[in-house]
């Protein structure tokens, strides 16, 4: 079976019942998205499939060959952040950072599916299968916002190291 | 003073944004093996047999542990405060509660784990169970513990209680008696990350642990008892957790794969399902709590009487604690001079119940301020007014008779009231946190405001305790 994973091609073993989440975590070694139900309920799985946010604890290998798949890892490593990223982090929308990774996916292909500006019931709407029990949902929908309209802080005051070496 | 009003970026706001963050199923080792368990399917039984020979010969499976497998099986949560270990890992004779572990297998994969849960075999008696705490008392109750179904604080007092004035002049006194009974049911903590551990037997005998707990310190603790190990033995790894709200206190992940690590001589992997965490993991308890308040016509609290009947589960994990607190809590933020707390903690078979936001705080402050609504109700009085005449002031004491030197109460509740859009009279407006003066010092709280002097604490066996303790 091949999938295009974060852009690479990749050839994957197991059967054609296999969920996708289980090759991704297991047999791929890419983690970021979570079993936090295995159940299609909770969206912490949410990977993009030919750029649909899609449950990959529910989605069959069988039914993805040749899919383009996008996990949180293929959408900017430290260095190079997407502007979504950068709001989630600099709004403070990760809390326990569980379904961070979902989140985040479901917000990308809002973004991508509308460019300009999001209001926020388009935000509510389309992250509403995803559970935040840190209960931090009107901070994630700010940064989807922020992100759509490019309103990026852009400058932490100041950086953990910097208050560490300052003997807070 | 860096930090204070600025923006600090998170330690882990970075990790957290690009999948970076590593939490406990997020770790896989060469070698590692997959966990299941064999739960009770009953809320009460004696347990017959138990026999795991064809689980062990299934494929892939490494080892099976039942409570013979454990080197101490029965370990209390808070042993270090003297309460007595009370709580298999694995069930011995009897199962006391739905989803109890009775063994746990370890294998290659999930799959094959599954697989050989399915193939042991047990034996049940089926006992009927309890479950209605207000039937504690009641003769021919189906009993929880050999000791009853409720557990004594002390070998002469079964309950957490406090004493505060003259609780029986309150009653004689008052105009009106006002009496609720409130009662807060079971929360899952419903965290998004499912409990989950991982154990590895180091080369040189050592096990690291990652684990989910909420408190690393307290499960080495405990998986040190379990194991009969010192806590030197063990290196526990954990603090990315997807979210506890109380309920990744409780330890039961870690001991367990620590036990199949040593067994099976390879990294054992255990990873709860979502109904396994929704089922079998501790909830916040239901509460069964009564108040009876003497007041005054006009809005005077003169005392409280109060009985609580916690439901601890089948084992009592973190239940006397939750209790004490709930007890102390029991006058809320306001002022009552006489006070009669009373709380059981008693046992059911119920999931063992456990933290939750607040650890019984909640559930008393839940009851005291809709009992605060009722006499407001009663009294035909505004229920602002009522609490803010009430609200504790620079002076007054708590039920435990601690003196109160910088109460927030009134600020807060003009705060709320503000917040809410609440349009108050001048005079309520006009109120502060400071010592009680003029209307607001009624004769009935002179008295307490001085009572700390007037009945100095003691130590049960009489003997006076060290100055400064009230």
């Amino acid at each position: 079976m091949k999938l295009i994973v974060n852009g690479q091609p990749r050839t994957v073993g197991g059967n054609a019942l296999t969920p996708l989440l289980r090759v991704l975590r297991e047999e791929l070694g890419l983690v970021g998205a979570k079993a936090g139900c295995q159940h299609g309920s909770c969206g912490t799985c949410t990977v993009l499939v030919d750029g649909q946010p899609r449950r990959s604890c529910l989605l069959l290998l069988g039914s993805l060959d040749g899919a383009q798949i996008t996990t949180v890892e293929g959408l900017g490593g430290p260095a190079c952040l997407s502007d979504l990223q950068v709001a989630f982090n600099e709004r403070y929308a990760a809390q326990c950072g569980f379904c961070t990774p979902g989140m985040l996916l479901a917000a990308t292909a809002l973004l991508r599916r509308k460019a300009g500006p999001v209001e926020r019931d388009e935000v509510v709407d389309a992250l509403g299968g995803h559970y935040c029990r840190c209960t931090g949902y009107v901070k994630i929908v700010d940064a989807v916002v922020a992100a759509s309209r490019g309103e990026l802080l852009g400058k932490m005051a100041v950086s953990t190291l910097e208050i560490r070496g300052a003997e807070l | 003073m860096k930090a204070v009003g600025a923006n600090v970026p998170r330690y882990d706001g970075v990790d957290h944004v690009t999948g970076r963050s590593r939490f406990v199923d997020d770790f896989s080792l060469p070698g590692m093996l997959w966990a299941k368990a064999l739960r009770s399917p009953l809320a009460s039984a004696r347990v017959l047999r138990v026999d795991t020979s064809r689980a062990e010969a299934m494929p892939g499976v490494h080892a099976v542990i039942t409570h013979s497998d454990v080197p101490k099986n029965v370990v209390g949560h808070q042993e270090f405060w003297g309460i007595a270990a009370d709580e298999p890992l694995l069930a011995e004779h009897e199962v006391r509660f739905v989803g109890q572990l009775i063994a746990v297998v370890a294998a290659e994969t999930e799959a094959q784990a599954l697989a050989a849960v399915l193939a042991i075999e047990v034996e049940f008696e089926e006992r009927e169970p309890f479950f209605d705490v207000r039937k504690a008392w009641d003769s021919g109750q189906p009993q929880v513990t050999p000791d009853g179904n409720i557990y004594f604080y002390y070998p002469d007092q079964p309950q957490r209680q406090v004493r505060k004035g003259d609780v029986e002049a309150a009653f004689t006194v008052a105009d009106v008696v006002v009496e609720g009974v409130y009662r807060p049911t079971a929360v899952e903590q419903a965290p998004a990350e499912p409990a989950s551990a991982l154990s590895v037997l180091e080369p040189n005998g050592r096990l690291t642990v990652h684990s989910t707990s909420q408190a690393l310190y307290y499960s080495m603790e405990i998986t040190a008892r379990h194991l009969c190990v010192p806590v030197g033995q063990l290196k526990f790894v954990g603090g990315t957790v997807g979210g506890g709200f109380g309920g990744k206190i409780d330890t039961v992940t870690e001991p367990v794969t620590a036990v199949l690590a040593l067994k099976a001589r390879r990294p054992v992997k255990w990873r709860w399902t979502r109904e396994e965490e929704m089922l079998c993991s501790s909830t916040r308890a239901p509460w069964h709590i009564e108040i009876a308040d003497a007041v005054t016509k006009d809005g005077w609290i003169l005392g409280r009487r109060t009985l609580t009947l916690h439901d601890a589960g089948a084992y009592m994990r973190t239940s006397a604690y939750a209790c004490s607190k709930h007890t102390f809590h029991l006058a809320g933020a306001y002022s009552v001079p006489a006070c009669a707390f009373n709380t059981f903690v008693v046992m059911t078979n119920h999931v063992p119940t456990a933290a939750m936001r607040g650890f019984g705080v909640t559930s008393a402050s839940f009851a005291v301020e809709t009992h605060m609504n009722r006499v407001a109700e009663v009294l035909g009085m505004d229920p602002w007014e009522l609490r803010l005449k009430n609200a504790n002031r620079v002076g007054d004491t708590s039920p435990t008779r601690v003196v109160y030197a910088n109460p927030s109460t009134v600020t807060t509740l003009l705060a709320a009231a503000d917040a809410s859009g609440v349009d108050l009279p001048a005079e309520l407006r006009a109120m502060s946190n400071g010592k009680r003066v003029g209307a607001l010092l009624p004769a009935h709280l002179v008295e307490q405001q001085r009572e700390p002097k007037a009945h100095p604490l003691v130590w049960r066996d009489g003997r006076p305790a060290p100055e400064g303790s009230n």
